[in-house]
């Protein structure tokens, strides 16, 4: 019985450290208050275009703020970065990890937000080097800024 | 080490002790993996439940914004029909926002599906529009005057549509119901190329979609009108210049002394303001010394520049930062700019200045310039409120006096007058205005009275009044 038991005892334990690894792992990150608009522009940057100069960083908020006011989109920030598939930064998860207040993407998507835009009003960016939706190419190119080219 | 002592003193008994551990150690790696095994069950069954129900979960988020989608593009269709039939300006307002609310509530959920960016697009601009278009009308029956032939036609044309939409939107609700399709293949057919018609699916979105590309252009009093996608900018004056004049302006601009290398990255070709763009290294700095500028191709004026460098403590107080942005903005031409608004963050203070002449505010004509806090460097300028709207304006004198306009301000004891300003509306003019500020539940407002009509034209909450002040 005590070989058994011992093993039993194993198993059990094994059990107990299985479910708080895979158990749903409950609030994670900052639930506190609300994210203001300069934060959640800032996450899709951040996602977006992390390795960016600056001026690109700031067109991607721009593009983004962009799209709050155009028809064609969503009328509010959150509703554009949240349109299912439109940004890889909310597909993966990212845009939900909290930023460093005094990172540079904070400071780009500040300046977008006061009206900073690199892009004269594009609506589209895309990285020709891994962009595989042929659709984005027929976009006609405004500008490109680092890796990404900007469209209207 | 115990065990081998056992051996080598007694071999029978060694033995029986090596069967009996070979029997205990058979014993335990069974255990262990019969313990593995019920584990990997256990873990796989418990995940792959979680996964289905997860995609059960995002299939009725799918299916609710859809279904409610139907509903919302029926009702915009019932609403459209019932507009050109009231008569009274009382119904004819009521119905108008709530066909507006309808449009608004169908755009949001079109939003919502897992349908690739894009794809949608000129559906998500119907929408938007009508909900735009029947705010713009029903503000002009507010105003008594009547909706015009011309408005009843484009009405009767955005129904035709909206029929079109609502059988399109119903063919899929059948197929949806009677799982002809569900939302993850609509998902991973929005990953790749739209354009091609899945097999799986009878009607695509896409092909629903390319029924709105032959819509009529809408040109009304609101943000979504058409006209407002292409506006000229009135303020760009000067001949063509090429890149190395653009350069020598950037130089006065920037100050030559200050410049070490210019390398011109792109043209930047958006139909609004062509410019050169450029990245400036400066000189007598060592890191975080790039600052990236456009120069307009026509005039060569810089339309803004941004120098992000990490910021010192605050030495210097927004009244000297207010005045070096002023001085900042005179030594490069820009007379009679006052300032009227600021943000204070990251130990950068963003200051706007608008055009001022003959004691009127020129809103339109904005410049946004950035002071570090630090040593009062201006590390970041914006004009391209001004270069899109500076212009001679004849501007009819008011026809009603400020205390005339003051009288029509509802809790006038608060508020104080800041004289004549000249505001633009949202769908790309401007009104002359008597502008009268106050304070309400701790928070700034402004309210614009017509120097014309009388009419109250705009009243505006300033928001996160903890970084940003009116300076007036």
């Amino acid at each position: 019985m005590k070989k058994y038991g011992r093993s039993f005892l194993a198993f059990l334990a094994l059990l107990l450290i299985s479910s708080f690894i895979f158990l749903p792992q409950k609030s994670m990150g900052a639930g506190t208050g609300r994210i203001s608009d300069v934060q959640l522009l800032a996450r899709a940057i951040n996602g977006e275009a992390r390795g960016e100069p600056y001026e690109g960083q700031v067109a991607v908020g721009a593009v983004i703020l962009n799209r709050v006011k155009s028809p064609n989109f969503p009328n509010s920030i959150a509703g554009v970065i949240y349109q299912p598939g439109a940004f890889t930064a909310v597909s993966d998860g990212q845009i939900n990890v909290p930023i460093d207040p005094n990172s540079t993407v904070v400071k780009a998507a500040q300046d977008a937000l006061n009206g900073w835009d690199p892009t004269y009003g594009c609506l589209y960016y895309w990285n020709p080097a891994t962009a595989t939706s042929k659709w984005i190419w027929s976009r006609k190119i405004v500008v490109k800024i680092g890796k990404h080219n900007f469209g209207k | 080490m115990g065990e081998n002592r056992v051996i080598e003193n007694d071999g029978k008994v060694c033995q029986d002790k090596e069967t009996y551990y070979r029997t205990i150690n058979w014993n335990k790696a069974k255990n262990v993996i019969i313990a593995i095994l019920l584990l990997t069950t256990i873990f796989g069954a418990y995940q792959y439940d979680r996964a289905n129900k997860l995609k059960n979960h995002l299939n009725n988020t799918y299916n609710r914004a859809f279904y409610e989608l139907v509903d919302y593009v029926s009702n915009v269709e019932i609403m459209l029909l019932k507009t050109m039939m009231t008569s009274s300006p009382e119904l004819t307002v009521t119905t108008l926002r709530e066909l507006s609310q309808e449009a608004y509530n169908a755009a949001s959920n079109l939003s919502q599906l897992p349908v690739s960016v894009g794809a949608l697009s000129n559906t998500e601009k119907f929408l938007s529009q009508v909900a735009d278009m029947s705010q713009s009308i029903a503000r002009q029956t507010v105003r008594g005057v009547p909706m015009s032939d011309e408005q009843y036609n484009t009405l009767a044309s955005l129904h035709k549509f909206s029929l079109e939409l609502e059988k399109s939107l119903n063919e899929l609700k059948n197929d949806l119901s009677n799982g002809n399709f569900s939302w993850d293949n609509v998902a991973k057919e929005g990953e790749e190329d739209f354009s091609q018609t899945s097999e799986e699916m009878p009607k695509t979105f896409s092909s629903i979609d390319q029924s709105f590309s032959e819509m009529p252009t809408l040109i009304y009093d609101g943000p979504f009108s058409e006209h407002m996608q292409n506006r000229n900018a009135l303020g760009l004056t000067g001949q063509q210049v090429s890149e190395n004049q653009a350069i020598e302006s950037l130089g006065k601009f920037l100050g030559k002394d200050k410049i070490n290398n210019v390398t011109k990255l792109s043209d930047n070709k958006n139909g609004i303001i062509d410019t050169y763009n450029f990245k400036i290294e400066l000189a007598g700095k060592k890191e975080h010394s790039v600052v990236e500028a456009d120069v307009s191709m026509k005039g060569g004026h810089v339309i803004w520049y941004l120098y992000n460098r990490p910021v010192g403590d605050t030495t210097i107080d927004i009244d000297k930062a207010k005045a070096i942005g002023l001085k900042f903005l005179e030594d490069r031409g820009y007379k009679n700019m006052k300032d009227t608004y600021y943000l204070e963050t990251n130990g950068i203070a963003t200051i706007n200045y608008a055009y001022t002449k003959d004691g009127i505010t020129y809103y339109p004509d904005l410049i946004k310039v950035k002071v570090a806090l630090d040593n009062g460097e201006v590390v970041g300028f914006e004009a391209k409120g001004y270069f899109m709207n500076h212009t001679e304006r004849n501007l009819a004198a008011p026809k009603i006096s400020q205390q005339e306009a003051r009288a029509k301000v509802i809790r006038g004891e608060s508020i104080k007058a800041s004289g004549l300003a000249l505001i633009p509306t949202d769908y790309g003019t401007e009104i002359l205005c008597y502008e009268f500020i106050g304070k309400l539940e701790e928070k700034d407002f402004l309210v614009y009275i017509n120097a014309e009509t009388g009419a109250e034209e705009e009243v505006l909450l300033i928001l996160n009044t903890d970084d940003g002040v009116l300076t007036m």
